[in-house]
């Protein structure tokens, strides 16, 4: 045999066991993992049902109802519409885990970007995942994903991003990111299946209330706040002055009506639901930052983000405490409870009262793996 | 001293020592460096990181690889030969004007993309030989038709570095087409003027004529050109009805050269296309290469290292950051240095008229595409006009590269006065 043929030989040995060893990781990233039906819920349904264009495939996510023992009004909160902004996601899994209903409907959505947990995104070195520690020493494990839609679901990307409704364009790259793509379209990608898909359960369920959870880099001047559509104001304004008086400082952001395609915007036109949508502080999202690891998605601590701190870089404050998962949740939280009560005091005739959530002080102090339920 | 320098130094040293000292090939010596950068920061080898970091480029790779096959195919059939004839014959005597129009037909594929490579390896490859029979050395030809890459890339409709950098803000891509016009187009017509003018004689006909291939245009005629048509077409319907031809440039370009085989002299498309593939091949390496670089820089801190740093200096220095930094970042991809450095560096310079600042920082970061070792812009130029040593086309582009420097910093440090002027 040949030297050069002795060479490729190896070479393509090589390659062979790279892809085999890298592809067992990216299959093991679209396992699901559980989440626990906690207490309150009182059905566990397929957003296919509200379009049954998504049945089948990999936009079709859970949907969790929690109908109160009393009627009143009603509640969305999504997570995981960004899957690597874990706060938004496990504040969801919180809520599922832990909540329940005095009055009216409670709809939650941990993974609206159902692809986007099955898969991270390219030269981001993001971990696979995290774990948390039960309070009976077992621990949970939960998926890091990534911004947008699993491109074995949804590819090629364009050159550049049409937003259906209003023809505004945006970089390619945004025709997987579920928050551009509403209200969606059913003759339109993956990704603006599953915008129209949620689109048509507010429509239908007349869910009052559309809450997005989100986490934003240190960096990016919207962050630690809510962006309301201009009808959710009022309410997004007793909001922040109920989190004041638990000294929980928050932004309020009127929703642009230029930028297209979002919950906050899309939402509010296109259905009767007050949209809005939350940011919290997450530094293993950001350009500055160093080491990336699950440590940093769970404890929030970033020496080059302190260091961008001090250069006076960043949008919210950020020493040596970083921003913990706990703080992160617990804002959303807290929030969520807000916005049940500013709800039931603008609409008094369709209360929202919500449970069980664990509140920021106590999340702080017990830790999040504190309110998960032990796997059966 | 940070360890994030220390990680630093080392796979830049593993890098220069497989690549110059070793002397393997760009792409190894990129995967070399990588798998020392995950042994030293504690990653183990970080298969996955290696695996994940290189399908960053799978588009961009499959775009480059079926744009080399569609190039060949247009040549093998004899189109780009008769292509020459036509345009030396309409514009021979008019040099000052052919010079510019040859430019602006250059860019076109990139200004419609947003790709550099699109524009050196498509109308790059039809104007380069023309520039060649007009009398302009052979290494300057390379150096106009990357100019005209990268130029190509920023001018609108399509700038993709701006849109990310917009994105990064939420700022939507609205806005941006007069200034990016004011930023591309006059020093297009600069550089198309002082590179070639000197050298473009007042043609004749006679003299040239025999130089070309004549035959196959007088037996083909016209049809030579459908593939080339067909493809422009194609890309223009792909912006203006994405709905019914948005089909994406690979599927674009092997349309053409499929039609290529029919348009003029038969060729063999397998032996073509594995040709156009061999020769792609060292970029498309590079560019895998590339992305486990930028991969293990994210996850190991180095990124984030470079990018406070860049931030850290003091503001009457900003300038200087951002014009060292963005074509440094942009050594290993122009879209990068765009996402990593480019935004926060909008962010730093929020006082300015945004839309004016993110179109002058995209005009930055498109430099990039000059600098080694990727210089993807630079190494097909040298590719398409036949030189081995791609630093030849290189040195003709340090000066223009600093004069869009120079351009793009006065319109940031002028945004808003610039902004009032439309």
């Amino acid at each position: 045999m040949q030297k050069h043929h002795i060479s490729a030989v190896i070479i393509s040995i090589l390659m062979l066991a790279a892809c085999v060893v890298a592809g067992v990781t990216f299959l093991e990233h679209r396992k699901v993992e559980p989440i626990v039906r906690g207490p309150g819920v009182t059905e566990i349904v397929k957003l296919s049902k509200w379009y049954p264009g998504l049945e089948g495939t990999a936009a079709d996510t859970d949907v969790y109802i929690f109908k109160g023992e009393a009627p009143g009004g009603s509640m969305l909160v999504l997570g995981g519409t960004h899957p690597n902004e874990p706060s938004g996601f496990l504040s969801a899994v919180l809520l599922i885990e832990n909540a329940t209903m005095a009055s009216g409907t409670l709809y939650v959505i941990p993974r609206a970007n159902n692809s986007g947990f099955s898969h991270n995104d390219p030269q981001e070195g993001a971990p696979t995942g995290y774990h948390f520690t039960l309070s009976d020493g077992s621990t949970r494990f939960f998926r890091y994903g990534s911004r947008a839609t699993n491109p074995i679901h949804q590819w090629p990307d364009p050159d550049v991003y049409v937003h259906a409704a209003s023809g505004q364009t945006l970089s390619g790259n945004e025709t997987r990111n579920l928050n551009r793509g509403y209200p969606g379209r059913t003759d339109g990608t993956l990704t603006e299946k599953a915008c129209y898909g949620i689109t048509q359960m507010i429509l239908a369920e007349k869910i009052g209330l559309s809450v997005d959870l989100h986490e934003a880099s240190p960096e990016y001047p919207v962050i630690n706040a809510i962006v309301a559509h201009e009808r959710a104001m009022p309410v997004a304004s007793q909001v922040v002055l109920g989190l004041e008086f638990s000294d929980i400082t928050i932004g309020l952001e009127p929703s642009p009506k230029n930028l297209r395609g979002l919950t906050h915007r899309e939402l509010g036109d296109a259905t009767d639901t007050l949209a809005v949508l939350m940011e919290t502080a997450n530094p293993s999202q950001g350009r500055l930052r160093g080491r990336t690891d699950e440590a940093l998605a769970l404890e929030g601590k970033d020496l080059y983000y302190i260091k961008a701190q001090q250069l006076g870089r960043l949008y919210v404050p950020f020493d040596e405490k970083g921003h913990s998962i706990e703080e992160r949740v617990g804002r959303h939280l807290s929030a969520l409870i807000e916005f049940a009560f500013a709800m039931s005091s603008e609409y008094p005739d369709q209360p929202i009262e919500i449970n069980g959530i664990p509140a920021y002080d106590e999340l702080q102090q017990a830790g999040l793996g504190a309110y998960l339920r032990p796997l059966q | 001293m940070p360890f994030e320098f220390i990680l630093f130094i080392a796979m830049v040293g593993v890098f220069v020592v497989c690549a110059f000292a070793i002397k393997l090939p760009v792409s190894l010596s990129m995967l070399a460096a990588s798998v020392a950068g995950l042994l030293v920061s504690g990653n183990g080898l970080g298969i996955r990181h290696l695996v994940e970091g290189t399908f960053g480029y799978v588009d961009t790779i499959l775009v480059i690889a079926t744009a080399m096959i569609f190039m060949r195919a247009v040549q093998e059939s004899g189109a780009l030969d008769a292509l020459n004839i036509v345009i030396i014959k309409r514009f021979k005597s008019i040099p000052a004007l052919l010079l510019p129009m040859l430019m602006l037909v250059a860019m076109f594929p990139g200004m419609i993309t947003g790709s550099s490579s699109a524009s050196v390896l498509t109308a790059g490859a039809v104007v380069a030989p023309v520039l060649i029979l007009l009398g302009l050395p052979v290494a300057k030809a390379g150096a106009f038709i990357a100019l005209a890459g990268i130029l190509g890339m920023i001018a609108p409709p399509v700038n993709i570095p701006a849109m990310i950098i917009g994105g990064g803000i939420d700022m939507p891509f609205v806005g941006f087409e007069l200034p990016l016009l004011l930023l591309t187009i006059p020093p297009a017509i600069v550089f198309a003027l002082v590179l070639g003018l000197k050298h473009v004689k007042k043609v004749s006909w006679e003299e040239i004529a025999p130089k070309l291939e004549v035959e196959t245009y007088k037996r083909y005629g016209p049809r030579l050109f459908i593939p080339i048509l067909v493809v422009a077409t194609l890309m223009v319907l792909g912006k203006t009805v994405p709905k019914y031809f948005g089909m994406g440039l690979p599927l674009m370009f092997l349309i053409g050269a499929a039609l290529a085989l029919f348009a003029g002299k038969r060729f063999n498309p397998l032996v073509a296309a594995k040709a156009a593939v061999a020769d792609a091949l060292p970029v498309l390496g590079i560019l895998a290469g590339v992305g486990m670089f930028i991969q293990v820089m994210t996850l190991t801190g180095v990124r984030g290292f470079i990018v406070v740093n860049a931030l850290s200096v003091p503001p009457v220095m900003l300038y200087v950051a951002i014009a060292v930094t963005i074509p440094l970042f942009g050594a290993v991809s122009s879209f990068g240095a765009s996402s990593v450095l480019g935004v926060p560096f909008l962010l730093a310079l929020l006082g300015k008229n945004q839309i004016v600042t993110a179109a002058a920082l995209s005009l930055i970061a498109s430099l990039g595409d000059f600098m080694p070792p990727t210089a993807l812009s630079a190494i097909f130029a040298a590719q398409v006009v036949g030189i081995k040593k791609y630093s030849k086309v290189l040195k003709y582009l340090i000066i223009p590269s600093i004069v869009i420097l120079a351009w793009a910093l006065v319109f940031i440090a002028y945004s808003k006065q610039i902004a009032a002027l439309y």
